[in-house]
């Protein structure tokens, strides 16, 4: 009170230093860590290091860092989007459907006359139906204020079964094998592209949830969505934007669905979105909003691709992975129970 | 003091019903810059509502509100905001587990200068520094640390954060809803110093509260509400709390007045 000395502190670097440490981030990283020298011991002459295997790692993640990424921020946001693997199946249908038409048929040879045109219409499909459907998902939690785990319980009954009805419940045939050669199964520097294209995108939705006011909105409501109406946050703009980005994250890793499979998955994507929900709230994001990490989502991606992996490269069923991640899941939200917080 | 300016706040007229509760009937409210108002009244005076039609958080059905003499739009918060009036709202408006100088600039974010501030990054070394100076303006040496989530804080921090927020917000009124309202004593008391720095900086405060001793120690002026209705509008130093509690309760022409304990 009398004291003329500053009474407020920034912390000090070292006090940074150490809260890193702490972070759920650094924790994800020593699992994973774990994970990699556990395997490769166990493994068969040590091959779960090897650079094809890793590869293969990177390459089924991409999808899962994408909607991991759009979990994030619906989470955080203190939503739920349960509709996101009926996202990336329905994107991927129409996608598929999309590059089928414009293509046209196959040459002789097996060439397609214009499979070039028909992957770029395809992607902007694919992009295009996640983000309406992630439009209609905010539209209908903002105007008619419908709880999001009911509103996308809903929708991700629609889209799967729009998705059915579009291909009768059969899977895409006849799309140009370009868009494994020219994207999918290609790499820079012995990282696969998808892998490569869902990092640009990650770094760039971690700096908008950290670094702008985009992302700090989306918090505040997370945190206290009347808290932030009265500071002057418009909630109604933020809880839509958070919907629209995960709906386009679900669009785009439908369309890298295609890149993987030269054809639709539309079966195999049953556990997709628990997947996704685990390795975000695995990551440290908060399940009641208000905190949120996507370098923390984004690094738990890799534990259940890695298990899975894993589990096949030493003869276990890949059945195991998803008692695995489930058990996983309840460990790590218990132990950040456990640091208090 | 003031008199020869316009006043800062002149709502007139305000009417507002909720179904068939008639909320408020005729509200009205001057404060001048520089002059803390007391706004007292019984639980369902209409208190609330009165300030909800100022802060354009409700639609009047009826009245004016004037800033600096200029209409101002009703029924918007933006456009309140806007006019320079900030509130501080009864269970605040913060959201806990952002940070202090976060709280202070959420929806009014610092931007780094240039292109990146154009693609929409956060200047949040110049929001941290920011936040320190405005509460060492306010006199507000309670805390440690602007980076803290505002979760962390004892209810007497938050409120006194609250109020640092509207301040930094309101170009000419700031309204408290029960800014003291479950606070112990030496936390209330922070809050009125708060106050006090608030009216110093040349601001109109309109403060809500039912702690009639704190509201005689801060108001120049207490405005009575009862029953949708103002009652009463005199200076502070008029009244001692006996008169004020018979004017809540419409027992005004009691002789009992004089008695009432103080």
């Amino acid at each position: 009170m009398t004291a003329t000395q500053p009474t407020l502190r920034a912390p000090s670097n070292r006090a940074r230093a150490g809260a890193l440490i702490r972070s759920t981030p650094a924790y994800i990283v020593v699992a994973l860590v774990a994970l990699v020298v556990v395997f490769t011991i166990i493994s068969p002459e040590g091959r779960f290091l090897d650079a094809t295997n890793l590869q293969a790692v990177g390459r089924n993640s991409a999808g899962l860092v994408l909607l991991a990424v759009g979990l994030t921020f619906v989470l955080g946001a203190g939503h739920i989007d349960l509709s996101v693997g009926a996202t990336l199946v329905l994107s991927s249908v129409v996608a598929g459907t999309v590059a089928v038409d414009i293509a046209g048929p196959p040459s002789a040879s097996g060439a397609f006359p214009s499979a070039g045109p028909a992957i770029a219409v395809a992607a902007l499909a694919a992009v295009v139906v996640g983000g309406i459907a992630g439009l209609v998902n905010g539209l209908l939690v903002t105007k008619l204020k419908v709880n999001s785990f009911v509103v996308t319980l809903g929708t991700m009954g629609v889209a799967t079964g729009t998705a059915q009805v579009l291909t009768n419940g059969s899977n895409v045939a006849g799309i140009p094998p370009d868009v494994q050669t020219s994207f999918g199964l290609n790499s820079v520097a012995g990282i696969p592209l998808p892998l490569v294209l869902a990092v640009v995108v990650a770094l760039v939705a971690g700096v908008v949830l950290s670094q702008t006011s985009a992302g700090r909105h989306a918090l505040a409501i997370g945190s206290s969505s009347d808290g932030a109406m009265r500071a002057g946050v418009n909630v109604q703009r933020s809880t839509i934007a958070v919907f629209v980005i995960s709906g386009l994250m679900a669009g785009i890793a439908g369309f890298l669905d295609i890149t993987r499979f030269g054809t639709t998955a539309i079966s195999g994507h049953e556990t997709t979105m628990l997947q996704a929900l685990s390795a975000v709230i695995i990551g440290g994001t908060s399940l009641f909003g208000g905190r949120a990490s996507v370098l923390g989502s984004v690094l738990a991606t890799f534990i259940p691709t890695m298990l899975l992996a894993g589990f096949v490269m030493v003869g276990v069923s890949s059945f195991y992975q998803n008692i695995a991640i489930g058990a996983v899941l309840i460990i790590a939200v218990w132990l950040d129970q456990l640091r208090g917080k | 003091m003031t008199d020869r300016q316009p006043p800062v706040l002149r709502a007139t007229g305000l009417a507002k019903s909720f179904g068939h509760v008639q909320a408020l009937r005729h509200g009205e409210l001057t404060v001048h810059a520089g002059e803390v108002v007391a706004l007292v009244g019984d639980n369902g005076a209409g208190k609330s509502t009165l300030i909800s039609c100022i802060s354009g958080t409700h639609l009047p059905d009826a009245g004016e509100v004037r800033v600096d003499d200029r209409p101002m739009p009703l029924g918007s918060i933006k456009a309140a905001m806007e006019h320079g009036i900030a509130t501080v709202y009864q269970g605040l408006a913060m959201a806990p587990d952002l940070s202090v100088a976060e709280n202070l600039f959420l929806s009014c974010e610092l931007r780094r200068p240039g292109l990146l501030g154009r693609l929409g990054l956060l200047d949040k070394k110049a929001m941290r520094e920011r936040a320190w100076e405005l509460m060492d303006s306010l006199g507000i040496t309670t805390l440690q640390d602007v980076t803290l989530p505002v979760g962390d804080l004892s209810g007497g921090q938050r409120q006194v954060v609250a109020v640092a927020r509207a301040v930094s917000r309101a170009g000419r009124l700031v309204i408290m809803d029960e800014p003291t309202a479950a606070l112990g004593a030496r936390q209330s008391q922070m809050v009125i110093e708060t106050i006090r720095a608030t009216r110093d900086r040349g601001l109109g405060v309109v403060l809500i509260s039912h702690d009639l001793p704190r509201v005689l120690e801060v108001a120049d002026r207490i405005v009575v509400m009862r029953l949708g209705r103002v009652v009463a509008d005199v200076p502070a130093r008029d009244l001692k709390i006996g008169q004020i509690v018979a004017l809540m309760l419409g027992e005004q022409n009691d002789p009992r007045e004089e008695s009432l304990p103080a």
